[in-house]
């Protein structure tokens, strides 16, 4: 290695007078070790388990040393070969290498990139005096969705245009046709490459806050204009490089944090080991370390047109439906009767309602001239003002993603028992609410063992996933509620045994008020040893009522299948959920599983503590 | 049901089919109100990796893709207007006379600070005269906004 460093430097020496030679002092095995250089490599410190100390990205093109991957010193040298010569092509690909090597051994900065063409032209259109972390929050019927993700903007400065800044997006790249479940499970499994994108940021207002009805919420970076400069030339040098991307760990938010890692060394953000990165966790990663200076709310169109909608009574509600179906009904006599004020409420909540519902759609000549009626009314009445929504609520301070519980119960009035849970991620329905959708629910590997007197603990549920997604009916849209889930439970077949289960269904959902009750079909398939054949479907319903208020949730709900053996089972709950802390929460409930002829009733108190 | 099911979420295809009109030219000019963003399909694995999908432009200028630029600033190879979806909220701003659309626009016109509330004023006033009916293009929405501009003393130093 020595000799090898000392041949580099001899050919320094010899090389023409216009190399600035290095400084004598400047060691580079420090420099390779350097925070900043290890954050340029995306060096693994132990962030995760894979790759420990070697370099996340997946791609030769990034790596001037054929062992660059692996010895953060070799691809020093080799870069310092590379970029060492006034005009070398290298620059052109490694401008913030370059600009490292520059700071450390004091090469000439000034007209460093006068060759570089394109790449100057790209930094031209490419700068910025702020960066800011979004976060699409998640969005009712998208399971996919409900993690969030996290992307960046790169503002010009300009307060009130960020529609005109750039979005710094990490993704994988897969080609349009990928759908199948395969598919999927390249996704979650690294089978995709990621990269990251550039795009305007109008584009992505477009995609989550118009198309998909996701709030954002968008937190300004504590960075400085030198942080941000080492932000954007990194970027560059990672334009076209694949890393592997990993759903769970590996993913759109982990890759941000290694760019933050970039502008600011030494951040600490990657240094703690993790099997799973859920964007919320980096939102809250760096507000903790004191990187997120402010935050603001954008609603979705979605949540735009309910903020609206809810400023006018029942009836002005139903004539702005009618009249999105019919704009001539502008100049009917119940819509002149009402004040200006009030009509120009509801053409705007009848325009909203259109281009929402048909906004997704091929362009037909009828919709647009509606929407063109609307508007024109739109114009010639007062201006509307959005109300803004009161108190939302930013997600990371809702509670962590796994939970810890234990719990106490008693079942037939004499049977007591005690059981400890584990739960992956992330959020049922009855979970302390604060941060998360309302009648969304979304958990991972949910594990429960429960212990009797008379023996040891046996595992009690395994619930694999359980997705369900409540979402409530209007006037102005009817979406579907749905849900699937699939595991291991204990249920009664003769005698209480473990099964083997897969369940889901479609319904509705309505609120009133602080009251939301659900209606929906439900078909399970369960693998049962008490039963003759391996699967035995069965059908039925899952109804119920959740109600709301302040840090109380409650859930009252049965859901029963007749099975094609002619054996029935349903299980009712009332259920009551306390959120004592953000992160501490007492449940109550009282279950009762019954059969043909007979039943058994249940009762538990729980303790749910969660955390990241 | 399926739809629903498979994620009711629609990402953008590629960026470029996203900035391109259904056969239309490069920068989305001839595009019209209420141009819908259709024929993309829904696909649950690409909201799942929040990816892209084909070429992302990652900020190039391309400039080469025949685009007329005059009155806009050009943006990734494209003004703003041409963008699909951007002159639908642009319109809805003007004819309530504010919005976030229609500031971006107008700064990427470069108009000033000091004048952007007469601008929005302006158009809010004309919004009939620059969208006349539902099937005007962003081409035409471009030279209205000028000719509108133009008769007006503060604002016609910043037309083309």
């Amino acid at each position: 290695m020595r000799t090898g460093l000392l041949c580099v430097l001899l050919c320094w020496a010899a090389v023409s007078v216009a190399v600035t030679p290095p400084r004598p002092d400047v060691s580079m095995d420090a420099l390779a070790a350097s925070d900043r250089w290890q954050a340029l490599l995306h060096i693994n410190p132990g962030a995760t388990l894979r790759d420990r100390h070697r370099s996340y990205v997946d791609d030769d093109n990034f790596f001037l040393s054929e062992t660059g991957k692996e010895d953060p010193l070799a691809e020093l040298l080799a870069t310092h070969e590379a970029l060492q010569l006034p005009g070398a092509q290298a620059r052109c690909r490694f401008p913030a290498r370059y600009r490292f090597l520059a700071q450390s051994l004091g090469w000439e900065q000034a007209g460093a990139f006068d060759h570089c063409a394109q790449y100057r032209e790209w930094r031209a259109a490419v700068t910025a005096s702020r960066a800011v972390l979004v976060f699409p929050a998640a969005y009712l019927n998208s399971p996919s969705s409900m993690f969030g993700h996290t992307l960046l903007r790169l503002d010009q400065g300009e307060d009130s245009a960020v529609w005109l800044s750039w979005a710094v997006n990490f993704g994988a790249v897969s080609t349009a046709q990928d759908n199948s479940f395969f598919y999927i499970y390249r996704g979650l499994a690294g089978g995709y490459p990621g990269r990251f994108a550039l795009v305007p940021y109008v584009q992505k207002i477009q995609e989550y806050s118009h198309m998909e009805n996701r709030d954002m919420w968008e937190y300004t970076l504590d960075l400085d204009q030198q942080e941000l400069d080492w932000l954007i030339e990194h970027l560059w040098e990672l334009k076209d490089i694949n890393f592997d991307y990993y759903f769970f760990d590996e993913n759109c938010s982990f890759r941000l944090l290694e760019l933050v890692e970039v502008a600011r060394p030494g951040s600490q953000l990657l240094t703690e080991l993790r099997f799973a990165e859920v964007p919320v966790n980096t939102v809250r990663a760096l507000d903790e370390r004191g990187i997120i200076s402010e935050r603001h709310y954008r609603p979705s169109k979605a949540v735009e047109l309910n903020n609206l909608r809810e400023q006018l009574n029942g009836n002005q509600q139903a004539l702005a439906r009618r009249l999105a179906d019919d704009p001539s009904l502008l100049t009917s006599d119940a819509f002149m009767a009402e004040s200006a004020s009030d009509r120009a409420i509801m053409a705007s909540v009848a325009y909203r309602y259109l281009r929402l519902k048909y906004r997704k759609e091929e362009r037909t000549d009828a919709v647009a001239k509606d929407s063109f009626a609307l508007l024109t009314a739109m114009n010639q009445l007062p201006p509307v003002a959005v109300p803004e929504t009161l108190d939302p609520e930013p997600p990371e301070k809702g509670h962590g993603t796994q939970m810890l519980a234990i719990s106490g119960g008693q079942r037939e009035g004499n049977q007591d028992f005690g059981e400890l849970s584990y739960r992956l991620t992330y959020h049922d329905l009855l979970d302390n609410p604060y941060g998360f959708l309302r009648g969304a629910e979304i958990e991972g590997l949910d594990l429960t063992l429960r212990s009797t007197e008379s023996g040891d603990a046996k595992l009690e549920d395994l619930q694999v996933v359980s997705i369900r997604s409540l979402a409530p009916r209007n006037r102005f849209i009817q979406p579907l509620s749905w849900y699937v889930d699939g595991g291991l439970e204990r249920a009664w077949a003769g005698r209480r045994r473990l099964v083997r289960y897969l369940q889901g269904g479609a319904g509705g959902s309505w609120q009133w008020g602080n009251w939301q009750p659900y209606l929906l079909t439900s078909l399970r398939m369960e693998n049962n040893s008490e039963f003759d054949t391996f699967v035995t479907p069965g059908a039925g319903l899952d109804a119920g009522i959740l109600y709301r208020r302040g840090r109380w949730q409650w859930q009252a709900g049965s859901v029963g299948h007749y099975f094609t053996n002619d054996f029935y089972r349903y299980t009712s709950q009332l259920a009551v959920q306390w959120a004592v802390t953000r992160q501490h929460g007492v449940r109550a409930s009282l279950e009762r599983e019954g059969w043909r002829g007979d039943g058994d009733n249940e009762f538990k108190l729980q303790w749910r503590w969660y955390f990241d | 049901m399926k739809k629903t099911l498979i994620a009711a979420a629609m990402l953008g295809a590629s960026t470029s089919a996203m900035a391109v009109a259904p056969g239309g030219p490069g920068c989305g000019w001839g595009n019209m109100l209420f141009e819908g963003q259709s024929g993309m399909p829904m696909h649950l694995l690409a909201t799942l990796v929040n990816g892209t999908t084909g070429n992302a432009t990652f900020g190039m200028t391309t400039g080469t893709n025949g685009c007329d630029t005059s009155g806009a600033l050009t943006y990734s190879g494209q003004s703003l207007l041409g963008m699909t979806g951007v002159m639908e909220e642009v319109a809805q701003d003007m004819a309530t006379g504010e919005g976030e659309a229609l500031t971006a626009l107008s700064v990427s016109m470069g108009i000033e600070a000091s004048d952007r509330a007469h601008f929005n004023t302006v158009m809010h006033e004309n919004f009939a005269a620059i969208f006349p009916h539902q099937d005007v293009t962003a081409k035409q929405v471009m030279a209205s906004i000028n000719d509108v501009m133009k008769k007006d003393q503060n604002l016609s130093k910043y037309t083309v």
